[in-house]
């Protein structure tokens, strides 16, 4: 793994801007940064991220079954217990995934390891399958990389294909995104177009337009009846929503399915580290409140440990502690009010004075390909920047 | 090859869902107006419509209000849809005595758009929605407010389905909406 200086595509913003990509730029920095890229060996990409977070997407399954079948586990879960149900039989049905990403610490050394499993609204989905593929496509094609090089990112074709197989042709998926977040809406309609070249029926609908009908089931913005919904809403807030009543009556299935409502929590992590400990991919990770688990595993985390609560998004209410001492506590501390896991401290790799975090993307139950974020401070959060990368030749 | 063949690469927007399948819906020249007088002094500034289109697209604005305009049960259903004292009688109702009351809200002004390829200048109503702001018949297309001009998808000037003579909505006709989303902690909930 190496950070390499590349020139710029010179029209890269007016093709951004033409795209519809509108969020290159974010908060008046930019987010798609290709000044410079990544690269990785091919049997780095196979042997480290690839194959292991096929295998971490095993093991996560296997944790479902086992928080499922243990209600102190499920208790650990933070959702409503009078969803529990829905959520098993979610399950049991055996309802599919479609996609899911894994960030990873990984600094061309030791093994990947897992920091979390964005397995319920992961975003950066265009980035990563499109806008990133079109910048190695155009670099091949100036020169720039080289023939024989490669890149690790068979997102868009994977998704095609798992909508291909998990629906019947001519289905009717409606996609929802709460209105006015240009970055979900993008992961939104990537989403729908691979779902439109499978065969499928795309209609789009804001989140908060949905309304229920006489029958009790969803409709969209037109009072279309909703049969399959893809979310980009996270379970434990559809969970406190108004409507979650009707989740399990609206005769509605729905992308991600329920059960990924426990691999997106970050309880999953000290349930992962229970059912495979020493697993080279793991960090050793604990409940927060299990002194003894903790007091056992001190000598774990003698590089210092980090505390996450078990619902956040883009780093919120994270705090990395080291030698007693808080190296970095996050400002937005909005998720402070949930249960908190405690993680061993995995320090990001630096280089060119930027921490790289990789998210590698399942689709299915396989790995199919990677996208990076980098960042200044210790905590990767959305001020990061996107990262291509590219597979040596 | 570890990388996809080809891939979509657009964002176009939520225009680029649904109905409209992979095409971005066609734009054109529209303007809204809350009567008649207010549309004849725009005229003169605007050289895609005349006086005389202000007046032919309002009658027609009307027939399509009357033949399309949402029916309620009562009186109170309407006004919560669309505000206090934004509803009347269906005069329609009134007349067949099919016996009840019928109840729509009134004509708040009126969408003029110029049709593609020529033509005849295109009309919709529009009719006040509650908690401020204006909506087409369906409520497909929203308006922040009349007497304004600006570009506009050709999907606003189709006819909506015909409510006149239909049984009106009952209070759980009324779609319910918006019980979700109350619960995202930040604009964007991906991650």
């Amino acid at each position: 793994m190496d950070r390499i200086p590349l020139p710029e595509r010179p029209d890269w913003r007016a093709k951004a801007a033409e795209l519809g990509f509108t969020f290159a730029d974010m908060h008046g920095e930019p987010y798609w940064d290709e000044t410079s890229a990544y690269s990785f060996t091919l049997d780095e990409v196979e042997g480290r991220i690839e194959d292991p977070c096929t295998e971490l997407h095993a093991m996560c399954r296997e944790a479902v079954g086992t928080v499922l079948a243990d209600e102190s586990l499920m208790d650990r879960m933070g959702l409503p217990r009078l969803r529990w149900d829905f959520i098993k039989d979610s399950w049991e049905a055996g309802e599919p995934e479609v996609y899911g990403r894994f960030d990873l610490a990984y600094d061309g050394k030791g093994p990947a390891k897992l920091l979390e499993y964005n397995a319920d609204t992961p975003t950066s989905l265009y980035e990563s399958a499109s806008f990133q593929w079109l910048w190695y496509e155009d670099q091949l094609a100036a020169r720039v990389l080289p023939e024989g090089s490669d890149q690790f990112n068979r997102l868009h074709e994977a998704l095609v294909e798992r909508f291909a197989e998990i629906f019947p042709p001519d289905t009717d998926l409606h996609f929802a995104a709460m209105a006015g977040a240009p970055e979900d809406y993008a992961t939104v309609e990537t989403m729908a177009w691979a779902a439109r070249e499978a065969g499928m029926g795309a209609h789009y609908t804001d989140l908060e337009k949905i309304g229920i009908s006489e029958e009790g089931q969803f409709t969209d913005s037109e009072d279309r009846v909703i049969g399959t919904l893809f979310k980009l809403y996270p379970w434990e807030d559809l969970f406190a929503d108004e409507f979650s009543a009707h989740l399990a009556s609206a005769q509605c299935r729905f992308i991600e399915p329920p059960w990924k409502a426990l691999l997106s929590n970050k309880a999953i992590l000290p349930v992962l580290w229970q059912l495979f400990p020493g697993h080279p991919n793991l960090l050793p990770s604990f409940f927060a409140d299990d002194t003894k688990g903790l007091a056992d595993a001190a000598h774990l985390m003698l590089g210092g440990h980090v505390t996450k609560p078990i619902f956040s998004r883009e780093g919120a209410s994270v705090t990395i502690t080291a030698q007693g001492r808080v190296l970095e506590r996050a400002t937005n501390r909005e998720y402070d009010r949930h249960p908190m896991i405690v993680q061993a401290y995995q320090p990001l790799p630096v280089m060119g004075g930027m921490r790289p975090v990789i998210g590698a993307w399942v689709v299915g139950e396989t790995c199919v390909g990677m996208g990076l974020r980098e960042d200044r401070a210790l905590i990767t959060q959305d001020l990061s920047r996107f990262k291509p990368h590219f597979i040596e030749g | 090859m570890k990388r996809s063949r080809a891939v979509s690469l657009g964002i176009l927007g939520a225009a680029a869902f649904g109905l409209a399948a992979c095409q971005q819906e066609e734009q054109t020249d529209a303007a809204a107006f809350p009567d008649v007088e207010s549309c004849m002094a725009a005229a003169a500034q605007n050289g895609w419509f005349t006086r005389e289109d202000c007046t032919t697209t309002f009658a027609e604005a009307q027939a399509v209000h009357s033949e399309t305009a949402p029916r309620y049960e009562s009186q109170e259903l309407c006004e919560q849809e669309h505000g206090a004292g934004a509803c009347g009688g269906d005069p329609a109702a009134a007349t067949g005595g099919g016996g009840g009351s019928i109840f729509m809200p009134l004509l708040a002004g009126y969408l003029i758009g110029q049709a593609l390829g020529g033509g005849r200048a295109m009309a919709q109503p529009v009719v006040p929605k509650a908690g401020g702001g204006f909506a087409t018949p369906n409520g497909g297309t929203q308006l922040s407010r009349l007497n304004s001009t600006g570009k506009m998808g050709t999907t606003a000037f189709a006819k909506g389905p015909t409510t006149a003579g239909q049984p009106p909505m009952s209070r759980a006709a009324v779609a319910s909406r918006g019980g979700f989303g109350g619960s995202a902690a930040a604009r964007s909930v991906g991650s």
